[in-house]
């Protein structure tokens, strides 16, 4: 498992590096980030869920029965390899969001550390972001 | 189908944030996003029991981050008689800038010590925070040099449109917004305490505003004084629909009982008396 664990930093990695270089590779920084690195990882997602659901206790229901699921280190593995492929799918979203916008790419730079890091928190800063600009907006 | 056309346009200019935000891009996109940021803190002030003198650690993070908001927005709004052509120079857009740089950093230097459990103002424990503070004080300077700098474009204005009262109630209150606020705000940082006696805890105060009711309290000073950009001006606009258009005198009286009355408040701590 731990094996496991560290291989799946590697395409979040080369994943978070495109987008960092994404001025200069804008459209490759896309296919890696966007595309193949959070589809790999959503394959190892895929694995350990099927091979590990149904053999771990616990479930959704209370933060107990959560806490409960996550002591089985495959799914516990699985949820890490979610936050690293949903995370940096977001990343890619901001960039190219953020790209159309005409949003300086010096005010995503420091977006992208923060979503990596807590995911959730950068996607609320770019949020925030987009509201003050009033570029908000969602198409159908 | 026919539901969709009467949604509002997305690009609606909601309390005139398009015509701030088109005079000044920088003050206007940060003031909003400092409003937008004050859920947050209170969120984080509702599930975190840690306490900072006595109150919640997200107090302090929350009230700056209104109080810089109005200040940007106020300027955002004031933009529109600063002359555009002194808006487009380049110099003048290094230093909007670098008041938008300024006011994000005091922001993540505060609220990042309030997520750290710590102080940020007059902070002497941790290198760190100890290191940042004289520049932190620096760049609130910078950013309240800002209102000087309108004063004196709005001054120089010829096009501004502006009844004279009105004018000169802009220029007076923007005018004096640094120098009153340098006073207060630069005896309490040397005094390295915004209380004159008292217990050291914050939490014998004023609801919401946060003034101490057992000691005295610089802030107090300081808030009259940075709000002078607000108190004169709305003085001036009362004094054109009660005198009239050029009646200047009375925008000088109320400057001066303005200012007396911040230098009362100033004194009035210093004495260590509460403000009420």
């Amino acid at each position: 498992m731990e094996d496991l664990f560290s291989l799946s930093g590697i395409p979040a990695l080369i994943g978070w590096t495109a987008l960092l270089a994404s001025p200069f590779i804008p459209r490759l920084s896309q296919w890696i980030a966007g595309v193949i690195s959070p589809a790999l990882l959503s394959l190892a997602y895929a694995a350990l869920v099927l091979g590990y659901w149904s053999r771990a206790s616990g479930g959704f229901g209370s933060l107990a029965d959560v806490q409960l699921l996550f002591q089985s280190p495959q799914i516990l593995l699985a949820g890490w390899v979610h936050y690293l492929a949903f995370d940096l799918f977001i990343g890619a979203w901001i960039v190219r969001t953020a790209r159309a916008e005409s949003l300086h790419f010096g005010f995503v730079l420091p977006l992208l550390p923060l979503t990596f890091l807590f995911g959730p928190a950068g996607f609320l800063a770019f949020t925030l972001i987009r509201a003050a600009r009033g570029t908000l907006q969602v198409s159908r | 189908m026919s539901a969709s056309l009467t949604l509002p346009k997305p690009n609606q200019d909601w309390f005139g944030l398009n015509k701030l935000r088109q005079d000044e891009p920088g003050f206007a996109t940060t003031g909003i996003l400092l409003a937008l940021t004050v859920p947050l803190f209170l969120a984080a002030a509702s599930l975190d029991d840690r306490l900072h003198l006595g109150i919640n650690i997200w107090d302090k993070p929350a009230k700056f981050a209104v109080a810089l908001s109005i200040y940007l927005l106020t300027l955002a709004f004031f933009a529109r008689y600063v002359p555009e052509t002194f808006r487009q120079k380049t110099s003048y857009k290094i230093f909007s800038g670098s008041v938008v740089f300024a006011v994000i950093s005091e922001m993540v230097w505060i609220s990042g010590a309030a997520a750290f459990g710590t102080s940020s103002h007059f902070n002497t424990e941790i290198p760190l925070l100890a290191a940042i503070y004289p520049m932190m004080g620096a760049f609130a300077t910078l950013l309240t040099s800002a209102s000087a700098v309108y004063a004196w474009q709005i001054h120089r204005n010829k096009n501004s449109a502006l009844p004279p009262v009105i004018k000169t109630a802009l220029v007076a209150g923007l005018g004096l917004t640094l120098p009153l606020t340098l006073m207060t705000a630069g005896t309490m940082s040397g005094m390295n305490s915004h209380a004159v006696g008292g217990t050291g805890l914050d939490s014998n105060s004023i609801a919401l505003i946060g003034w101490l009711r057992d000691a005295g309290d610089l802030r107090v000073g300081h808030f009259f004084a940075t709000h002078a950009l607000h108190g004169i001006p709305l003085a001036g606009i009362a004094s054109y629909f009660i005198f009239g258009a050029t009646r200047i005198w009375s925008v000088v009286v109320f400057t001066a009982l303005y200012s007396a009355f911040v230098i009362f408040t100033f004194v009035q701590a210093l004495n260590g008396q509460p403000f009420i």
